[in-house]
């Protein structure tokens, strides 16, 4: 027993040495986060770039993008995309795994906004920068800058262009519209219909612009999932119940799924084409513009947000504060986060050439 | 070669089943040596091991129920949509109603539990196999989930965010290191060595043949470095992480369940029933009692899990839950279960889980993309299953092993293993 107990000892005690020699000694990285920050970092610094999923056409281009961009600006890039079933917790392995290599800024294109605080915090905390793109990352301290698309513009200006076309079609009113908004879980969606009500509401208090059904309240305008089928019921519906007589000048929806829902129902009812607006440039809508069906869409250029947040990462690595232009609006349920909003564009049959000029998908249809 | 057929069959017991371990323990180290190496020694830093734990445990847990249910012949997949469900019925518990989050934690336990025995009712009392209740109940509670959330995320409030993402607490004189996580790995090795102590009073006290001398020490020493790297290695982390919270929760079940399904006859009624259920039931094990445990057990644990995820994420989600079933599936199976049941253990099915964690995170820190890190996943699956398979037919235990054997001297340090992986032959897995 007692020659047990002494090899025991002995190897064991080696044992211990060997890890605790293999480890170095004691506790890294709590001392170099504080003071690096205002002084930048190397140009070729790892950039880390978390997508959602590769399920829209815009996500894989905007992470094409990043991987081009990011190169030519001389960073290391690393581009991810949440899976097609796990997208949650991919997206947080993936945060996690960006700043154990030691990113310097990590973007966040967040699958779910509220997810990812534990994430967010842990990447602040080793030194990195945290950039939410396009959506915001909610209940966070740690997040830093958030860029996208002025949302509340966008509804403004399919507001404005709904007015504007009508105006153009029949120079006098009262003109008959019917109004309808996105899915009431979609936090953007709210902010559509409130930036387009920003635009009718004086015109519909003033008698203007009537809203012939008298569904006014976003619990009665909503469209569920943004399901085209939802909207096409829907649009069936108000044509049956207000529009056996009177006639209906204009319908604002909020994209352009929904408009070409509305067209179609419009269409099988038998009805003359209202104005109808839109958002987000889809292949199908471009087309209904320019053979002069649906109104207007949105352009939310991809190339231009991605751009900006290059600009981003470049001013941080020269130790530069990033161009922000609202450092007022957007409270993420922590703190208020410094934006960079860029302004969308409207596009009608008019403009289209030029706004999609640059578009290789797109300039073709409107040739 | 009598000290080599020593080690093979003493080192972590001589049966196939733990054999096969070994095998899987050889490929954990395997896998974890080749990902230092590739990401320039990222997989074993501090922080890397600290997140891989945290990012995992929840898996792991779920593995600890599925090796059960798997080992009585069923199969659960409705683990995830469990998980979702508690979670976010937990989260509003605490925003919406106000319960305090210990409350919340164990309403989400009763919410596991009432899950846990309408499915085990229907298994057990009314024999609707397992495969399509959990069916059913993958639709149901994921539709519940989407009913009470509304498809929103639903946040919650920092205590309750500690059992996903808190450490244990700095206290002590500065050493340095994470005092309370040392404290943990002395404990730990001082267990070890305990245990081994008592295993050989015991082989002796029943006149059985102990392991040689050299091979407890080997052991132990092994154990005990295993142990102290890993301390320090947690103990190490940035100020203010250590070892996680949800690491000492997933620690805690694994060796109260291992005692569980080794150590005590409800436990080893599992293994009778999957191995030969009439047979079983003809010498007196009540059947339907433990398909219903079974079962019932699956979903307070997947009940525990969700809310660890929800604590990690600080919210709840319409996304939580999806594909997790099929993670802690692959899992045990990775880790030597039988498809038929009667075989595997908590221990092994651990190491399984580690393997795909240990895959996924160092392919990660190589920047490879989720699509190919898919493909790499599910072909490891078809692999450690089909070798396994392949070997049962040929009568060997392992293809690593019989490749390792020409190179293997006497004095080869054999791979390490994980503190849970150490097993008494005695009383080893076998069917029932």
């Amino acid at each position: 027993m007692r020659k047990f107990f002494g090899t025991s000892v002995v190897a064991i005690s080696a044992a211990a040495m060997l890890a605790l020699a293999g480890c170095g000694s004691g506790r890294d990285g709590d001392s170099d986060s504080g003071g690096e920050a205002a002084k930048g970092f190397a140009a070729n610094s790892l950039i880390g770039v978390a997508l959602p999923a590769k399920t829209s056409e815009n996500w894989v281009l905007a992470g094409d993008l990043f991987s081009n961009g990011l190169k030519e600006a001389g960073f290391q890039a690393d581009v991810q995309y949440a899976g097609a079933s796990t997208t949650v917790a991919d997206q947080q392995a993936q945060i996690t795994a960006m700043t154990t290599k030691g990113a310097k800024v990590i973007v966040i294109g967040a699958t779910d906004a509220a997810q990812l605080s534990t994430q967010v915090a842990a990447a602040h905390a080793a030194g990195a920068k945290v950039i939410a793109y396009d959506r915001l990352i909610k209940n966070t301290p740690d997040l830093d800058y958030y860029v996208a698309f002025d949302n509340f513009k966008v509804g403004q200006l399919q507001g404005q262009a709904l007015l504007d076309g009508m105006k153009a079609k029949k120079p006098n009113g009262p003109y008959n519209i019917e109004l309808f908004s996105g899915s009431p879980d979609d936090n953007n969606a709210g902010v559509f219909f409130d930036g387009a009500m920003s635009v009718l509401k004086p015109e519909i208090d003033k008698g203007t612009v009537v809203v012939a059904s008298g569904q006014k309240e976003v619990k009665q305008t909503a469209i569920q999932g943004w399901k085209a089928e939802g909207a096409q019921a829907r649009m069936d519906q108000l044509l049956t119940s207000t529009y056996g007589s009177k006639e209906l000048d204009g319908v604002l929806s909020p994209n352009d799924t929904l408009a070409r829902a509305i067209l179609t129902s419009v269409k099988g009812a038998g009805k003359p084409t209202p104005v109808v607006t839109g958002q987000d440039s889809e292949v199908e809508s471009v087309k209904s513009i320019v053979a002069g069906e649906q109104y207007m869409t949105i352009n939310k250029d991809t190339r231009n947000l991605v751009k900006e947040t290059i600009n981003m990462v470049k001013a941080l690595q020269a130790g530069d504060k990033p161009q922000v232009n609202d450092t007022k609006s957007y409270n993420n349920g922590s703190k208020v986060v410094d934006t960079y909003l860029l302004p969308p564009v409207a596009v009608t049959k008019a403009n289209a050439a030029e706004a999609y000029a640059s578009d290789p998908k797109l300039a073709p249809l409107t040739k | 070669m009598s000290r080599l057929k020593d080690l093979q069959k003493n080192l972590f017991g001589g049966t196939t089943s733990n054999a096969r371990q070994f095998g899987m323990i050889f490929t954990l180290v395997a896998i974890v040596v080749l990902f230092q190496i590739l990401t320039d020694g990222l997989t074993l830093r501090s922080d890397n091991l600290i997140a891989l734990f945290q990012q995992n445990s929840y898996i792991l847990i779920l593995a600890i129920g599925m090796l059960m249910v798997i080992v009585a012949g069923h199969i659960d997949l409705s683990v995830g949509s469990v998980a979702a469900f508690a979670g976010i019925l937990v989260a509003k518990s605490m925003t919406e109603w106000d319960l305090p989050w210990p409350a919340a934690i164990v309403f989400g336990l009763a919410i596991g539990a009432a899950i846990g025995a309408w499915q085990g009712f229907w298994v057990a009392y009314i024999g609707v196999p397992a495969f399509i209740v959990t069916l059913a109940g993958m639709l149901l509670f994921r539709g519940g989930n989407q009913f009470i959330g509304n498809a929103q995320s639903i946040p919650v409030p920092e205590g309750f965010r500690e059992i996903g993402s808190g450490f244990l607490p700095e206290f002590g004189p500065n050493t340095g290191y994470n005092n309370a996580t040392l404290l943990l790995g002395l404990a730990a090795a001082l267990a070890v060595v305990w245990r081994e102590i008592q295993a050989r009073k015991t082989r002796r006290a029943m006149d059985a043949d102990p392991a040689p001398m050299w091979i407890s020490v080997l052991r132990m020493a092994i154990m005990v470095g295993v142990i102290a790297f890993a301390a320090l290695r947690f103990a190490s982390g940035r100020v203010g992480t250590s070892f996680p919270i949800s690491g000492i929760i997933l620690l805690v079940l694994v060796i109260a369940y291992s005692f569980y399904t080794r150590n005590t006859a409800g436990g080893r009624h599992i293994y009778a029933v999957g191995g030969n259920s009439r047979a079983a039931e003809l010498s007196g094990v009540k059947l339907k009692r433990v398909n219903f445990f079974v079962m019932m057990n699956m979903s307070v644990l997947a009940a525990l899990a969700g809310m660890i995820f929800v604590a990690r994420s600080a919210a709840s989600g319409p996304q939580d839950g999806n594909g997790w079933e099929l993670d802690a599936i692959a899992a045990v199976f990775i880790g030597g279960a039988a498809v038929a049941g009667g075989i595997g253990t908590i221990s092994g099915s651990i190491v399984g889980g580690l393997v795909m964690a240990v895959l996924n995170n160092g392919l990660q820190l190589m920047g490879v993309g989720t699509d190919r890190v898919q493909i790499i996943k599910g072909l490891v699956l078809l692999l450690a299953v089909a070798i396994d398979v392949y070997n049962k037919s040929q009568g060997r235990f392992s293809i690593i092993g019989s490749l390792m054997r020409p190179f293997r001297r006497e004095d080869s340090a054999p791979p390490a293993s994980p503190p849970d992986a150490e097993r008494e032959p005695a009383k080893a897995a076998v069917s029932g």
